[in-house]
This record gives structure tokens, C-alpha cells and sequence, in this order.
């Protein structure tokens, strides 16, 4: 149904229809209920206020999910075909969108790394978005993982630019309403991933959020601040 | 267990003849009288039919747990079975930040094997290897025997005290027990770490062998670590590093600049001062040049495969290894002539660090080349990564790190080096300090979780 769902979606996609042949999306986006962005005193965000110079974090679609919403100052690329995770069992291609705003400036991924699943928790964040270069990364405006490595470029849908990961960082489907300059997650892609971490992190995630309560919805609203505000320690490497 | 051991001994002689490449270590045994108790190698392991094509790995490190989750994934047809000796897993990477408190022991041993098999669709079977047939396709263990379609062995390193001048067993024996090197087993981690919370002060050796020993950058790292401690208590004490090469092996700036600014009274380095011998009682160690009386050490000898690669006859001749390293194809880790059995981690020949993230980025392509295989297909070659940082300050927490790869030569079929994109990078900070922490624990979740 996810899947089916998926397609039709994709279906008016440039890059779907570019191909020319009909195509089977195996990483699939799922929708999950609209969250709206919101600041940490509950009032939805404006697009516009949102600072270029590092990430923003929210959880979505889950209460113990991190995702990092990235205002790129520029277009981000759109329909590019990317390959998830090519030992997962939705291994294959994928459509990246793009990006939404104004000027298609503002993205968002899950801020797990792909490789070995290094995520930002309250105390200290392994992910950082480097607008300004960093030294592991070299140039500026890519996302980088501390822990071993691995570069992304959200420009271009997280693709993994250097280092041991493998495939992107998942993509968080955004909406942008125009009329009061808001910004909605609505679904993303890549559950596979999602059961790993939930699994993974399970003795971390029931001391942070409680038990059964990271696995928990998020609701109509999101908290949204900025990386430094959520997680104590940022490791600039 | 001298039951055991003599028994497979003769099993292990009855293959070695019919292999020729056993000769060593035969000689020794006197199994005649304990042969009675068990009908030499008619015990099958207590295991499930293979469902698929089996493969069985031997060894429960970073190399055998990295190769039994992807290869699994890779090709999810395979049996995957685990054979390792221990019980209770505890790793040797991340254990020189227990010894100045970064770290407790859970960080390293809170990481169970039946959790890696029961998360990863594999079998572990808790037995130590001691024998060999490949030409039944049969492993040996003191559970019972093992037929495979594919083997993985991946033992890792044994010490080789000889290249230190200790040829007499009663010595080695000593000298293992009481200073031991820290870089193979637990039991010794558990050791060092007492000994670095008992010292009161004088002189402790931390030895650098010679040769492509077990993580390059690691006992130049616990120098900092002990010296940390030294530091921190106010003890009146000094670190000596006793270092066999003519310079620090890996990550000199950054080593040099923490023995210079952080432990400048603390960490005496000697380079060029390879050990020829250790009188454990006396508590002197021999150098070309000294003989240093110490108050306690960490005698890190030089390294060789482990014996496991020797006894089941797999070593290459003295002119491809001289440190009694798996005779194995270059690019594709089979044994030479035998597309069934393969040799990964530290007990390869390459030019490659020992060290965990190597055998782990290795292990994911060596997984891909037996899913390949498996399948009668061949696929290119890919350099493993060493990724790997070194703790130099324990309070706070500072770093330095390398990330490399490494370059193959087609036409001479060998590893010429570092490839280009490798990068260091030796200012330490804190930034990197905590990285070490999070670097090490991505291994365990890789190695552990689904």
C-alpha cells in the first residue's frame, strides 16, 4: 500500500518520467500524519527567520526520531534518482524531490548516520550540519559524521560524498504553505533504518524519552530549535 | 583439556600427513595414551542441518562478526555459523581508555554473541578449533566436527616473544603472565589495568615492538593513557616507551606534540631500542644498547599470526610473511589454491593495519566476495579503510586520528601502500576525543545489532 501510494506520488515526477521506462521505486516514502513545524514555545516557525548556518533539529515522524531541517540559503537539487540502502530489503532507487520554500531552500533527512547509525541525542551530537567547511568534510555546506567519517551533501539529497557510508541519509518529505511561511513534515523513506535505530538505541531511548514513547507519533506539531539549543556538545570535526 | 588437546593433535597429525604442509609441531605430542577416550574426530557439532550453503567463520572479532551479519545479508541463502572460543565477548580496541577511567569494562564486554547471531540470522557456537581437512571440507573443534562449503578463519594474532630475545619457554611464560602485552586477550586487559591503578611510582615500560604489529598507534596511546594517570595522582613516576623503530609508526606529529606538551616529565620515548631480552625476576629489560631496571611494564612482543594459522596448516612460506602470516591470494583472501577457504583480519599478510576498522571495512567486502563466489561470480577488488583515533589526554579528552587507504599494484600483486586519499589528523582536540568514544561504539553496533 506504501509502495502503491508511493508511485503515484512519484508518477508526475520529471525524474520518473525522464527515465522513460516505467520504474519500481523500491525505497519507498511512506506518509505518516502532517506535523507542522513549531518553535520551542509551541508557535509554528517562519521559513524565513531560519538561520543558514547550522541545522535545525526536530523529531518526526516519531517522538524518538531526530531529523535535521537544513535552510541551504540556495535551490537544493530536484529529482535526483538515489540508491537506498543496497542491503536493505527496499534496496534500489529512490526519488529525491528537492527541495521547499521559497527558493526550495529548505531540506530535511533523518540525522542517523547511515554507516553506523550515529544520531544526535541530548548530550552530545556526533551529526552536524558544517555550513562554513569543516575539517573533516574540507568544503563548506555538507553534513558530516563525526565517528568515522562519512560526508553527505544535502544540496544533493544527503548523496554520501566521502567517507565509509554507503547510501544518503534518509529523506524527510517537507510542505511548505507559502501563504503563512510554515513548514510541515508529511512522510519519509527508508523504515528499515528507523527499526535498526529503534532497536539499537533501546536502553538510550526509553532513558531519554520513556518507554514505548520514542516509538510514539509526534502529533500535529513538532518542536523545532536549533542543534546547539538540543544537543549539549557538538564535536566539530 | 590435555585430553583434548592431545587428541586433536592426532587428528591434526593424521592430516598433516596427507597435506605435507604440517610438519611443525607434530613432534611434540605423545597422544598414545589419551587416544582411548574419544574415536578421533566422529563427533558431529550440535548443529541444525545447514539450511544453505554453510559458512563457517572462526573467530568472534571484528573480522568474524563483520563477515557473518554481511555475509548473510549479501546473500541471505547462506548458513552462517560463528565458532569462537570465548564465552564473553570483550574487545581489545577502546580497552587503553579503561586504564585512565575513560572507559569502565562494559563499554568494552556489554556486547553479547548471542545477541550478534540472534539479531544477524547466524548460529554462534561457543568451541575452540583444532583441526583442518580441507579436502573434506570439515572443521574440527572440541565440540565435535563442522563440514562447511565456505571458511572464514579470522583467529587474530598470537605474540612471537622470540623476536624479543625470549626463546626459553619458561621465560615466555613468565614474561606473558606477569607483563603482559595487552593486545590479544582480555584476561590481560583486566591485568594492565590493575597494574596502572596500583602503580606508586618509578619507571613503567610500555615496549613498541618491531614488524606490522596490532594497532600501530596503541601503545603509544596507553603511554599517554598511563602517563595520564601518573599525572593526574601526582605520583612520582615515568612512563618509558621502549620503541623498536627509529621513529613513532603512526601519527608522529600528534604523539610527539602530546609527549612534548602534556607529559614532558612524565613519557620517556626511546626510539631505536628494540628489547633482546627480559630478566622477569630481576625486573630488568635488555635493549642493544641498555639494560633498564622498571617497576612494572606492558611487554608488547612482536606478532605473528595467530598459531591457529599454523597448526591448520594455512601459513605461507618465510619470503611471502615473515610473521607467520595466511598464505592467501592478495585481493581475494582464499587460501592460494582453495576457493573454500578464506583467512581475514589480523592473521592476513598485507601491509594493512591491524586494527579493528580495517578488518571491519574489509570484512564488508570480503562478505561481498563470498556472497559472489558463492554464486560463481567474481567481483572487483576494494581497499579496506583504516579509520582509527588515538587518545592522547584523558582529562579532558583529546584526540588524534588517521583515516587511510591503500593502493594494489596489478602487476606485482601486492599492496604498495597508502593511497592518496589517506589523511591525518594530528592536532589534538576535544572534538576528536569524543569522536573516539562514538567511533567505537558504531563498531559494536555494526558488529552486534541487526
Amino acid at each position: 500500500m506504501d509502495r502503491r501510494r508511493f508511485i503515484k506520488i512519484c508518477a508526475g515526477s520529471a525524474a520518473a518520467l525522464s527515465l522513460g521506462i516505467p520504474r519500481v521505486w523500491a525505497a519507498s516514502y511512506r506518509d505518516y500524519p502532517r506535523a507542522l513545524l513549531t518553535d520551542i514555545q509551541g508557535i509554528p516557525i517562519k521559513a524565513s527567520s531560519l538561520g543558514t548556518e547550522a541545522a535545525y533539529l526536530f523529531h518526526y515522524p516519531y517522538k524518538g526520531l531526530p531529523c535535521f531541517l537544513i535552510n541551504l540559503g540556495k535551490p537544493a537539487a530536484a529529482n535526483l534518482a538515489l540508491m537506498s540502502d543496497p542491503l536493505g530489503e527496499e534496496s534500489g532507487p529512490y526519488n529525491w524531490p528537492g527541495g521547499v520554500g521559497k527558493t526550495s531552500n529548505l531540506v530535511a533527512f533523518v540525522a542517523i548516520c547511515t554507516h553506523q547509525l550515529s544520531a544526535p541525542n541530548k548530550s552530545i551530537s556526533y551529526m552536524r550540519y558544517a555550513a562554513s567547511g569543516s575539517e573533516l568534510a574540507g568544503t563548506p555546506g555538507k553534513i558530516v559524521c563525526c565517528a568515522h567519517g562519512s560526508v553527505f551533501d544535502p544540496v544533493v539529497g544527503a548523496k554520501r560524498v566521502s567517507g565509509p557510508a554507503t547510501y544518503p541519509l534518509l529523506p524527510v518529505r517537507l510542505e511548505y504553505d507559502p501563504e503563512n511561511d510554515s513548514i510541515a513534515a508529511n512522510g519519509m523513506a527508508g523504515h528499515q533504518l528507523i527499526d535498526q535505530y529503534f532497536k539499537s538505541y533501546k536502553r538510550d531511548l526509553i532513558q531519554e524519552f520513556g518507554a514505548g514513547v520514542y516509538r510514539e507519533n509526534v502529533g500535529d506539531t513538532t518542536m523545532t530549535q536549533s542543534l546547539s539549543h538540543y544537543s549539549e556538545s557538538i564535536p566539530a570535526c | 583439556m590435555e585430553k583434548e588437546q592431545g587428541l586433536s593433535r592426532r587428528n591434526f597429525l593424521k592430516l598433516g600427513a596427507a597435506s605435507g604442509a604440517l610438519a611443525v609441531g607434530a613432534t611434540a605430542v605423545s597422544a598414545g595414551a589419551i587416544a582411548k577416550t574419544l574415536p578421533a574426530g566422529k563427533i558431529k557439532a550440535a548443529l541444525p542441518k545447514a539450511k544453505g550453503p554453510r559458512l563457517v567463520i572462526v573467530g568472534g572479532g571484528t573480522s568474524g562478526l563483520t563477515i557473518a551479519k554481511y555475509a548473510k545479508k549479501e546473500y541471505p541463502k547462506f548458513d552462517v555459523v560463528v565458532v569462537e572460543k570465548r564465552d564473553m565477548y570483550s574487545s581489545c580496541f577502546s580497552s587503553n581508555l579503561w586504564y585512565s577511567g575513560i572507559i569502565n569494562l562494559e563499554f568494552l564486554a556489554d556486547h553479547s554473541f548471542l545477541d550478534a547471531a540472534r539479531n544477524n540470522n547466524y548460529i554462534y557456537f561457543n568451541a575452540t578449533v583444532t583441526g583442518l581437512d580441507r579436502s573434506k571440507r570439515r572443521l574440527i573443534t572440541n565440540e565435535g566436527e563442522i563440514d562447511y562449503d565456505f571458511l572464514v578463519v579470522a583467529p587474530g594474532i598470537s605474540y612471537d616473544y622470540e623476536k624479543i630475545g625470549v626463546k626459553d619457554v619458561g621465560v615466555m611464560t613468565a614474561l606473558r603472565q606477569t607483563y603482559p602485552g595487552g593486545f590479544v586477550s582480555p584476561t590481560e586487559h583486566v591485568t594492565i589495568h590493575r597494574k596502572v591503578q596500583e602503580f606508586e611510582g618509578g619507571v613503567f615500560v610500555q615496549t613498541v615492538p618491531s614488524g606490522n604489529y596490532r594497532c600501530l598507534p596503541g601503545p603509544y596511546e596507553r603511554a599517554c593513557m598511563i602517563a595520564s594517570v601518573i599525572k593526574k595522582n601526582k605520583i612520582k613516576g615515568k612512563v618509558l616507551v621502549l620503541d623498536a623503530n627509529p621513529q613513532i609508526t603512526i601519527k608522529q606529529a600528534g604523539f610527539h606534540a602530546a609527549f612534548d606538551e602534556l607529559y614532558k616529565d612524565i613519557i620517556q620515548w626511546m626510539p631505536s631500542a628494540a628489547v633482546t631480552g627480559v630478566d622477569v625476576e630481576k625486573k630488568i629489560i635488555h635493549t642493544e644498547f641498555d639494560s633498564i631496571q622498571f617497576d612494572d611494564a606492558a611487554i608488547y612482543p612482536n606478532v605473528r599470526a595467530s598459531t591457529l594459522i599454523e597448526q591448520l596448516g594455512l601459513m605461507a612460506p618465510s619470503t611471502k610473511s615473515n610473521q607467520k602470516e595466511a598464505n592467501i591470494d592478495t585481493r581475494y583472501y582464499n587460501f592460494v589454491g582453495d576457493h573454500r577457504v578464506y583467512v581475514t583480519g589480523d592473521s592476513r599478510p598485507h601491509p594493512y593495519s591491524k586494527s579493528a576498522n580495517t578488518s571491519n571495512s574489509e570484512g564488508k567486502y570480503i562478505a561481498k566476495v563470498l556472497a559472489a563466489r558463492a554464486q560463481g561470480k567474481e567481483i572487483p577488488w576494494e581497499s579496506p579503510r583504516t579509520v582509527c583515533y588515538s587518545m592522547v589526554d584523558a582529562d579532558p579528552m583529546e584526540a588524534i586520528s588517521v583515516s587511510a587507504g591503500y593502493d594494489y599494484d596489478a602487476k606485482k600483486d601486492v599492496i604498495t601502500g597508502f593511497s592518496k586519499d589517506t589523511k591525518l589528523f594530528e592536532d589534538r582536540d576535544e572534538a576528536k576525543g569524543k569522536a573516539t568514544l562514538e567511533w567505537a561504539r558504531g563498531l559494536y553496533r555494526d558488529m552486534f545489532d541487526a
